[in-house]
Protein backbone atom coordinates (compact mmCIF):
# COMPACT_ATOMS: atom_id res chain seq x y z
CA UNK A 1 0.00 0.00 0.00
CA UNK A 2 1.29 3.58 -0.94
CA UNK A 3 1.27 6.61 0.79
CA UNK A 4 2.26 10.01 0.00
CA UNK A 5 3.64 12.05 3.68
CA UNK A 6 3.41 15.65 3.18
CA UNK A 7 4.85 17.01 6.54
CA UNK A 8 7.61 20.15 6.19
CA UNK A 9 9.51 19.14 9.64
CA UNK A 10 12.49 17.30 8.26
CA UNK A 11 13.35 15.00 11.02
CA UNK A 12 9.61 14.28 12.15
CA UNK A 13 9.17 13.31 7.65
CA UNK A 14 11.72 10.93 8.32
CA UNK A 15 11.24 9.48 11.63
CA UNK A 16 7.41 9.08 10.53
CA UNK A 17 8.66 7.64 7.12
CA UNK A 18 10.32 5.18 9.12
CA UNK A 19 7.75 3.78 11.37
CA UNK A 20 5.45 3.44 7.99
CA UNK A 21 8.11 1.60 6.21
CA UNK A 22 8.68 -1.09 9.50
CA UNK A 23 5.02 -1.17 8.99
CA UNK A 24 4.82 -2.48 5.23
CA UNK A 25 3.75 0.98 3.59
CA UNK A 26 5.34 2.33 1.00
CA UNK A 27 5.84 6.09 1.67
CA UNK A 28 7.29 8.78 -0.50
CA UNK A 29 7.66 12.35 1.62
CA UNK A 30 7.37 15.28 0.73
CA UNK A 31 7.80 18.72 2.05
CA UNK A 32 5.28 21.38 1.07
CA UNK A 33 1.87 21.58 -0.16
CA UNK A 34 2.14 22.37 -3.71
CA UNK A 35 4.67 19.57 -3.99
CA UNK A 36 2.31 17.20 -2.51
CA UNK A 37 -0.82 18.33 -4.39
CA UNK A 38 1.48 17.22 -7.92
CA UNK A 39 2.44 14.29 -6.49
CA UNK A 40 -1.29 13.48 -5.79
CA UNK A 41 -2.42 13.90 -8.92
CA UNK A 42 -0.73 10.79 -10.11
CA UNK A 43 -3.35 9.12 -8.55
CA UNK A 44 -0.66 6.63 -7.88
CA UNK A 45 -1.51 6.65 -4.01
CA UNK A 46 -3.90 4.53 -1.31
CA UNK A 47 -3.91 6.89 1.36
CA UNK A 48 -2.31 10.81 2.29
CA UNK A 49 -1.11 11.86 5.74
CA UNK A 50 -0.92 16.04 4.77
CA UNK A 51 0.50 18.23 7.91
CA UNK A 52 -1.88 21.39 8.21
CA UNK A 53 0.69 24.19 7.97
CA UNK A 54 3.08 23.77 5.49
CA UNK A 55 5.21 26.26 3.08
CA UNK A 56 2.80 27.14 0.05
CA UNK A 57 -0.31 25.38 0.01
CA UNK A 58 -1.43 24.42 3.71
CA UNK A 59 -2.81 20.91 3.86
CA UNK A 60 -6.41 22.01 3.81
CA UNK A 61 -5.96 23.33 0.46
CA UNK A 62 -4.12 20.57 -0.46
CA UNK A 63 -7.64 18.38 0.78
CA UNK A 64 -10.04 20.54 -0.97
CA UNK A 65 -8.58 21.08 -4.34
CA UNK A 66 -8.55 17.20 -4.44
CA UNK A 67 -11.93 16.82 -3.31
CA UNK A 68 -13.06 19.50 -5.90
CA UNK A 69 -11.72 16.90 -8.86
CA UNK A 70 -13.59 13.98 -7.20
CA UNK A 71 -10.91 12.47 -5.62
CA UNK A 72 -12.37 10.11 -2.98
CA UNK A 73 -8.47 9.35 -1.75
CA UNK A 74 -8.26 8.58 2.12
CA UNK A 75 -6.30 11.72 3.98
CA UNK A 76 -5.44 11.77 7.39
CA UNK A 77 -4.48 15.57 8.61
CA UNK A 78 -1.50 16.40 11.09
CA UNK A 79 -2.62 19.17 13.28
CA UNK A 80 -1.07 21.00 15.73
CA UNK A 81 -3.74 22.90 16.68
CA UNK A 82 -5.66 21.16 18.73
CA UNK A 83 -8.82 23.21 18.83
CA UNK A 84 -12.55 22.20 17.86
CA UNK A 85 -13.04 24.83 15.04
CA UNK A 86 -9.92 23.24 13.32
CA UNK A 87 -10.76 19.62 13.61
CA UNK A 88 -14.27 20.37 12.57
CA UNK A 89 -12.97 22.60 9.13
CA UNK A 90 -10.49 19.59 8.41
CA UNK A 91 -13.41 16.92 8.57
CA UNK A 92 -16.05 18.96 6.74
CA UNK A 93 -12.89 20.01 4.52
CA UNK A 94 -13.07 16.68 3.69
CA UNK A 95 -10.61 14.44 5.84
CA UNK A 96 -11.64 10.77 6.50
CA UNK A 97 -9.60 11.64 10.25
CA UNK A 98 -6.83 13.80 11.69
CA UNK A 99 -4.72 13.91 14.71
CA UNK A 100 -3.13 16.54 16.63
CA UNK A 101 0.69 16.57 17.26
CA UNK A 102 2.54 15.37 19.51
CA UNK A 103 0.99 11.79 19.17
CA UNK A 104 1.96 8.05 19.20
CA UNK A 105 3.60 6.48 16.05
CA UNK A 106 1.19 3.69 17.14
CA UNK A 107 -1.74 6.07 16.89
CA UNK A 108 -1.04 7.21 13.40
CA UNK A 109 -0.21 3.63 11.97
CA UNK A 110 -3.55 2.23 13.87
CA UNK A 111 -5.34 5.22 12.46
CA UNK A 112 -3.95 4.67 8.56
CA UNK A 113 -5.05 1.39 8.83
CA UNK A 114 -8.76 2.07 9.88
CA UNK A 115 -8.48 4.82 7.26
CA UNK A 116 -7.34 2.50 4.36
CA UNK A 117 -9.44 -0.62 5.33
CA UNK A 118 -11.84 -0.82 2.61
CA UNK A 119 -9.10 -1.01 -0.10
CA UNK A 120 -7.79 -4.10 2.28
CA UNK A 121 -10.50 -5.90 1.90
CA UNK A 122 -10.84 -5.28 -1.51
CA UNK A 123 -7.14 -7.17 -1.84
CA UNK A 124 -8.76 -9.84 -0.62
CA UNK A 125 -11.27 -10.32 -3.44
CA UNK A 126 -12.77 -13.55 -2.99
CA UNK A 127 -15.99 -13.91 -0.59
CA UNK A 128 -17.29 -17.61 -0.53
CA UNK A 129 -20.21 -19.99 0.76
CA UNK A 130 -20.20 -23.89 0.00
CA UNK A 131 -18.89 -24.91 -3.46
CA UNK A 132 -19.51 -21.25 -4.51
CA UNK A 133 -17.11 -18.43 -5.12
CA UNK A 134 -17.26 -14.62 -5.54
CA UNK A 135 -14.55 -12.64 -6.86
CA UNK A 136 -15.40 -8.43 -6.35
CA UNK A 137 -13.12 -7.72 -8.94
CA UNK A 138 -13.60 -9.49 -11.65
CA UNK A 139 -17.77 -9.96 -10.88
CA UNK A 140 -16.89 -13.50 -11.46
CA UNK A 141 -18.69 -15.99 -9.54
CA UNK A 142 -17.37 -19.41 -9.55
CA UNK A 143 -18.16 -23.51 -9.04
CA UNK A 144 -16.50 -26.34 -9.66
CA UNK A 145 -18.44 -27.18 -12.31
CA UNK A 146 -18.01 -23.56 -14.36
CA UNK A 147 -17.89 -19.60 -13.82
CA UNK A 148 -20.10 -17.03 -14.84
CA UNK A 149 -18.80 -13.16 -15.39
CA UNK A 150 -21.77 -11.73 -13.50
CA UNK A 151 -22.79 -7.72 -14.56
CA UNK A 152 -22.05 -5.04 -11.65
CA UNK A 153 -24.89 -4.79 -9.90
CA UNK A 154 -25.64 -8.67 -9.85
CA UNK A 155 -22.03 -9.10 -8.44
CA UNK A 156 -22.41 -6.11 -6.10
CA UNK A 157 -25.87 -7.75 -4.89
CA UNK A 158 -24.20 -11.40 -3.96
CA UNK A 159 -21.82 -9.63 -2.46
CA UNK A 160 -24.18 -8.47 0.31
CA UNK A 161 -25.82 -11.66 0.74
CA UNK A 162 -22.15 -13.29 0.93
CA UNK A 163 -21.14 -10.82 3.39
CA UNK A 164 -23.46 -12.17 6.25
CA UNK A 165 -24.73 -15.53 4.81
CA UNK A 166 -27.76 -17.27 6.96
CA UNK A 167 -29.71 -13.53 7.69
CA UNK A 168 -31.84 -11.58 5.53
CA UNK A 169 -30.62 -8.32 3.94
CA UNK A 170 -33.90 -6.14 3.13
CA UNK A 171 -34.98 -5.39 -0.25
CA UNK A 172 -34.50 -1.42 1.23
CA UNK A 173 -30.74 -2.04 1.56
CA UNK A 174 -30.42 -3.73 -1.50
CA UNK A 175 -31.69 -1.18 -3.48
CA UNK A 176 -30.11 1.01 -1.58
CA UNK A 177 -26.52 -0.66 -1.84
CA UNK A 178 -26.59 -1.59 -4.62
CA UNK A 179 -28.82 1.06 -7.33
CA UNK A 180 -28.08 4.21 -4.71
CA UNK A 181 -29.93 6.01 -2.21
CA UNK A 182 -32.67 8.31 -3.85
CA UNK A 183 -32.28 6.44 -7.65
CA UNK A 184 -36.05 5.64 -7.81
CA UNK A 185 -35.28 2.31 -9.12
CA UNK A 186 -38.22 0.15 -8.10
CA UNK A 187 -38.70 -2.46 -5.54
CA UNK A 188 -39.35 -5.17 -8.45
CA UNK A 189 -36.02 -4.68 -9.57
CA UNK A 190 -34.48 -6.34 -6.79
CA UNK A 191 -36.52 -9.80 -7.38
CA UNK A 192 -35.39 -9.36 -11.06
CA UNK A 193 -31.71 -9.82 -9.77
CA UNK A 194 -32.64 -12.17 -7.33
CA UNK A 195 -33.75 -14.06 -9.98
CA UNK A 196 -30.51 -13.62 -12.40
CA UNK A 197 -28.63 -14.90 -9.39
CA UNK A 198 -30.74 -17.81 -8.40
CA UNK A 199 -30.61 -19.26 -11.83
CA UNK A 200 -26.52 -18.64 -12.01
CA UNK A 201 -26.17 -20.65 -8.73
CA UNK A 202 -28.65 -23.21 -10.34
CA UNK A 203 -26.47 -23.98 -13.19
CA UNK A 204 -23.42 -23.43 -11.56
CA UNK A 205 -24.67 -26.42 -9.30
CA UNK A 206 -24.29 -24.41 -6.29
CA UNK A 207 -25.11 -26.45 -2.89
CA UNK A 208 -26.30 -22.77 -1.72
CA UNK A 209 -29.16 -20.94 -2.76
CA UNK A 210 -31.23 -17.38 -1.94
CA UNK A 211 -33.87 -17.85 -0.01
CA UNK A 212 -36.84 -15.31 0.50
CA UNK A 213 -37.86 -14.67 3.93
CA UNK A 214 -41.29 -12.97 3.84
CA UNK A 215 -40.92 -9.34 5.14
CA UNK A 216 -37.50 -9.42 6.04
CA UNK A 217 -35.52 -9.89 2.76
CA UNK A 218 -33.19 -12.52 1.08
CA UNK A 219 -30.82 -14.86 2.68
CA UNK A 220 -27.86 -17.04 1.48
CA UNK A 221 -28.02 -20.31 3.32
CA UNK A 222 -26.97 -23.73 2.60
CA UNK A 223 -29.25 -25.88 0.05
CA UNK A 224 -31.37 -28.38 2.05
CA UNK B 1 -8.45 -34.51 -52.31
CA UNK B 2 -11.92 -33.87 -52.92
CA UNK B 3 -14.90 -35.34 -51.22
CA UNK B 4 -15.35 -38.04 -53.86
CA UNK B 5 -11.96 -39.24 -53.96
CA UNK B 6 -11.96 -39.73 -50.21
CA UNK B 7 -15.45 -40.84 -49.01
CA UNK B 8 -15.86 -42.61 -52.68
CA UNK B 9 -19.42 -44.65 -52.53
CA UNK B 10 -20.20 -43.49 -49.03
CA UNK B 11 -20.29 -40.39 -50.05
CA UNK B 12 -24.18 -40.24 -51.36
CA UNK B 13 -25.14 -42.12 -48.07
CA UNK B 14 -23.47 -39.39 -45.96
CA UNK B 15 -25.02 -36.52 -47.94
CA UNK B 16 -28.38 -38.22 -47.29
CA UNK B 17 -27.74 -38.61 -44.03
CA UNK B 18 -26.72 -34.91 -43.37
CA UNK B 19 -30.32 -33.89 -45.47
CA UNK B 20 -32.18 -36.59 -43.14
CA UNK B 21 -30.86 -34.75 -40.05
CA UNK B 22 -31.07 -31.35 -41.49
CA UNK B 23 -34.74 -32.05 -42.35
CA UNK B 24 -35.62 -33.10 -39.21
CA UNK B 25 -33.90 -30.78 -37.25
CA UNK B 26 -35.74 -27.77 -39.28
CA UNK B 27 -39.02 -29.59 -38.59
CA UNK B 28 -38.66 -29.62 -34.82
CA UNK B 29 -42.10 -28.60 -34.00
CA UNK B 30 -41.00 -26.96 -30.36
CA UNK B 31 -41.88 -23.25 -30.04
CA UNK B 32 -41.70 -20.36 -27.15
CA UNK B 33 -44.03 -21.84 -24.59
CA UNK B 34 -44.96 -17.89 -24.19
CA UNK B 35 -46.10 -16.85 -27.42
CA UNK B 36 -46.43 -20.34 -29.06
CA UNK B 37 -45.29 -19.30 -32.42
CA UNK B 38 -41.20 -18.39 -32.21
CA UNK B 39 -39.78 -21.38 -33.13
CA UNK B 40 -37.27 -23.24 -30.59
CA UNK B 41 -35.18 -23.86 -33.17
CA UNK B 42 -33.77 -20.66 -34.84
CA UNK B 43 -31.32 -22.17 -37.45
CA UNK B 44 -29.52 -25.60 -38.38
CA UNK B 45 -26.61 -25.75 -40.70
CA UNK B 46 -24.37 -28.59 -41.92
CA UNK B 47 -21.23 -30.31 -43.39
CA UNK B 48 -19.28 -32.93 -44.47
CA UNK B 49 -16.01 -33.16 -42.95
CA UNK B 50 -13.59 -32.17 -45.50
CA UNK B 51 -10.98 -34.96 -46.22
CA UNK B 52 -8.09 -32.24 -45.67
CA UNK B 53 -9.65 -31.93 -41.70
CA UNK B 54 -10.57 -35.58 -41.69
CA UNK B 55 -7.22 -36.65 -42.20
CA UNK B 56 -5.70 -34.23 -39.74
CA UNK B 57 -8.06 -36.27 -37.07
CA UNK B 58 -7.54 -39.13 -37.80
CA UNK B 59 -3.99 -38.96 -37.98
CA UNK B 60 -3.54 -37.33 -34.79
CA UNK B 61 -4.95 -39.93 -33.29
CA UNK B 62 -2.97 -42.28 -34.78
CA UNK B 63 -5.38 -44.24 -37.01
CA UNK B 64 -5.61 -45.10 -40.66
CA UNK B 65 -6.43 -42.39 -42.64
CA UNK B 66 -8.79 -43.68 -45.09
CA UNK B 67 -12.21 -43.29 -45.49
CA UNK B 68 -13.57 -46.60 -43.61
CA UNK B 69 -11.78 -44.84 -40.15
CA UNK B 70 -13.52 -42.07 -40.93
CA UNK B 71 -16.72 -43.56 -40.94
CA UNK B 72 -16.60 -46.09 -38.29
CA UNK B 73 -13.41 -44.49 -35.82
CA UNK B 74 -14.86 -41.47 -35.46
CA UNK B 75 -18.48 -40.09 -35.53
CA UNK B 76 -17.86 -36.60 -36.92
CA UNK B 77 -18.11 -36.93 -40.77
CA UNK B 78 -21.85 -35.55 -41.06
CA UNK B 79 -21.82 -32.35 -38.77
CA UNK B 80 -25.15 -30.37 -38.01
CA UNK B 81 -25.22 -27.26 -36.21
CA UNK B 82 -28.68 -26.37 -34.36
CA UNK B 83 -28.71 -22.41 -33.04
CA UNK B 84 -31.68 -22.08 -30.53
CA UNK B 85 -32.68 -18.62 -28.89
CA UNK B 86 -32.60 -19.49 -25.06
CA UNK B 87 -30.36 -21.78 -23.19
CA UNK B 88 -33.69 -23.66 -21.48
CA UNK B 89 -34.57 -24.50 -25.82
CA UNK B 90 -31.40 -26.33 -26.42
CA UNK B 91 -32.05 -28.78 -23.76
CA UNK B 92 -35.45 -29.14 -24.99
CA UNK B 93 -34.26 -29.11 -28.39
CA UNK B 94 -31.82 -32.48 -27.32
CA UNK B 95 -34.70 -34.14 -25.32
CA UNK B 96 -37.09 -33.91 -28.74
CA UNK B 97 -34.26 -35.29 -30.72
CA UNK B 98 -33.21 -38.10 -28.09
CA UNK B 99 -36.96 -39.43 -28.77
CA UNK B 100 -37.53 -39.43 -32.19
CA UNK B 101 -37.44 -42.70 -33.55
CA UNK B 102 -35.08 -42.78 -36.38
CA UNK B 103 -32.39 -41.07 -33.85
CA UNK B 104 -30.61 -43.34 -31.78
CA UNK B 105 -28.11 -40.82 -29.35
CA UNK B 106 -24.48 -43.19 -28.68
CA UNK B 107 -23.52 -40.60 -26.70
CA UNK B 108 -23.68 -37.17 -25.26
CA UNK B 109 -21.04 -34.07 -24.19
CA UNK B 110 -22.99 -31.47 -21.94
CA UNK B 111 -20.50 -28.07 -22.71
CA UNK B 112 -23.18 -26.39 -21.37
CA UNK B 113 -23.45 -27.67 -17.79
CA UNK B 114 -19.33 -28.28 -17.64
CA UNK B 115 -17.73 -25.71 -19.98
CA UNK B 116 -14.44 -26.47 -22.31
CA UNK B 117 -11.56 -24.42 -20.34
CA UNK B 118 -11.61 -21.78 -22.99
CA UNK B 119 -15.06 -21.16 -22.06
CA UNK B 120 -16.80 -22.71 -25.13
CA UNK B 121 -20.57 -24.07 -24.23
CA UNK B 122 -22.54 -26.34 -26.42
CA UNK B 123 -24.20 -29.57 -26.19
CA UNK B 124 -22.91 -32.31 -28.67
CA UNK B 125 -24.78 -35.62 -29.48
CA UNK B 126 -23.64 -38.23 -31.19
CA UNK B 127 -26.26 -40.00 -32.82
CA UNK B 128 -26.80 -43.26 -35.45
CA UNK B 129 -29.76 -42.72 -37.75
CA UNK B 130 -31.39 -45.84 -37.47
CA UNK B 131 -34.07 -45.36 -39.89
CA UNK B 132 -34.25 -43.70 -42.89
CA UNK B 133 -31.82 -42.56 -46.33
CA UNK B 134 -28.71 -42.23 -43.91
CA UNK B 135 -29.32 -45.22 -41.93
CA UNK B 136 -26.66 -46.71 -40.33
CA UNK B 137 -24.34 -43.35 -40.30
CA UNK B 138 -23.28 -41.81 -37.43
CA UNK B 139 -23.26 -37.89 -36.81
CA UNK B 140 -22.34 -35.06 -34.86
CA UNK B 141 -25.22 -32.39 -33.61
CA UNK B 142 -24.02 -29.26 -31.65
CA UNK B 143 -26.54 -27.46 -30.28
CA UNK B 144 -26.15 -24.27 -29.03
CA UNK B 145 -27.81 -20.27 -28.27
CA UNK B 146 -27.18 -17.67 -30.89
CA UNK B 147 -25.27 -15.84 -28.17
CA UNK B 148 -22.59 -18.26 -27.93
CA UNK B 149 -22.52 -19.08 -31.46
CA UNK B 150 -21.19 -15.61 -32.24
CA UNK B 151 -18.80 -15.89 -29.17
CA UNK B 152 -17.84 -19.44 -31.06
CA UNK B 153 -17.20 -17.65 -34.62
CA UNK B 154 -14.63 -15.80 -33.27
CA UNK B 155 -12.81 -18.60 -31.29
CA UNK B 156 -13.16 -20.77 -34.37
CA UNK B 157 -11.22 -18.33 -36.13
CA UNK B 158 -8.05 -18.48 -33.61
CA UNK B 159 -7.51 -22.44 -34.77
CA UNK B 160 -6.69 -20.71 -37.97
CA UNK B 161 -4.02 -18.05 -37.14
CA UNK B 162 -0.40 -19.40 -36.90
CA UNK B 163 0.72 -16.75 -34.24
CA UNK B 164 -1.53 -14.24 -31.93
CA UNK B 165 -0.27 -11.06 -30.66
CA UNK B 166 -0.64 -11.53 -27.26
CA UNK B 167 -1.96 -14.47 -27.30
CA UNK B 168 -2.65 -14.81 -23.43
CA UNK B 169 -4.72 -11.57 -23.00
CA UNK B 170 -6.71 -12.88 -25.79
CA UNK B 171 -7.31 -15.98 -24.66
CA UNK B 172 -8.21 -14.50 -21.66
CA UNK B 173 -10.47 -11.69 -22.96
CA UNK B 174 -12.48 -14.68 -25.13
CA UNK B 175 -12.62 -16.82 -22.06
CA UNK B 176 -14.31 -14.05 -20.00
CA UNK B 177 -16.41 -12.99 -23.08
CA UNK B 178 -17.96 -16.66 -22.85
CA UNK B 179 -18.88 -16.04 -19.47
CA UNK B 180 -20.45 -13.52 -19.66
CA UNK B 181 -22.61 -14.00 -22.84
CA UNK B 182 -23.27 -17.05 -20.70
CA UNK B 183 -24.52 -15.09 -17.72
CA UNK B 184 -27.07 -12.99 -20.39
CA UNK B 185 -28.13 -16.02 -21.49
CA UNK B 186 -28.97 -16.83 -18.32
CA UNK B 187 -30.58 -13.13 -17.28
CA UNK B 188 -32.31 -13.67 -20.39
CA UNK B 189 -34.00 -16.92 -20.31
CA UNK B 190 -34.83 -15.38 -16.82
CA UNK B 191 -36.48 -12.02 -18.19
CA UNK B 192 -38.55 -14.64 -20.96
CA UNK B 193 -39.92 -17.04 -17.21
CA UNK B 194 -40.49 -13.24 -15.45
CA UNK B 195 -42.93 -12.56 -18.44
CA UNK B 196 -45.24 -15.38 -17.75
CA UNK B 197 -45.76 -15.05 -14.42
CA UNK B 198 -46.42 -12.05 -12.25
CA UNK B 199 -44.09 -10.37 -9.54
Amino acid sequence: MRLLLAEDERPLSRALVSILQRNQYTVDAVFDGDDALEALSSGNYDGAVLDIMMPGLDGITVLRRLRARGDLLPVLLLTAKSEVDDKVLGLESGANDYLTKPFAARELVARIRAMTRGQDDQASSQLGLGNITLDRTTFTISSPSGCFQLSNKESHMLELLLCCPGHPVSETRLLERVWGDGSGAEHSIVWVYISYLRRKLQALRADVRIRAVPGAGYLLEACP
Amino acid sequence: MTKQTFYGAALPKLEAAERQLVSLCTQCPLSHELDGESPAVLSCISRIKSPDSMIAKLRGRGLAADCQAALTAVHDAVGVRVICAFADDVYRVAGWLDAQPDLRCIQVKDYIACPKTNGYRSYHMIVELAGGPGQGITAEIQLRTIAIDFWATLEHQMKYKRTIPHEALIRAELKRCADEIASVDLSMQTIRELLTQSF
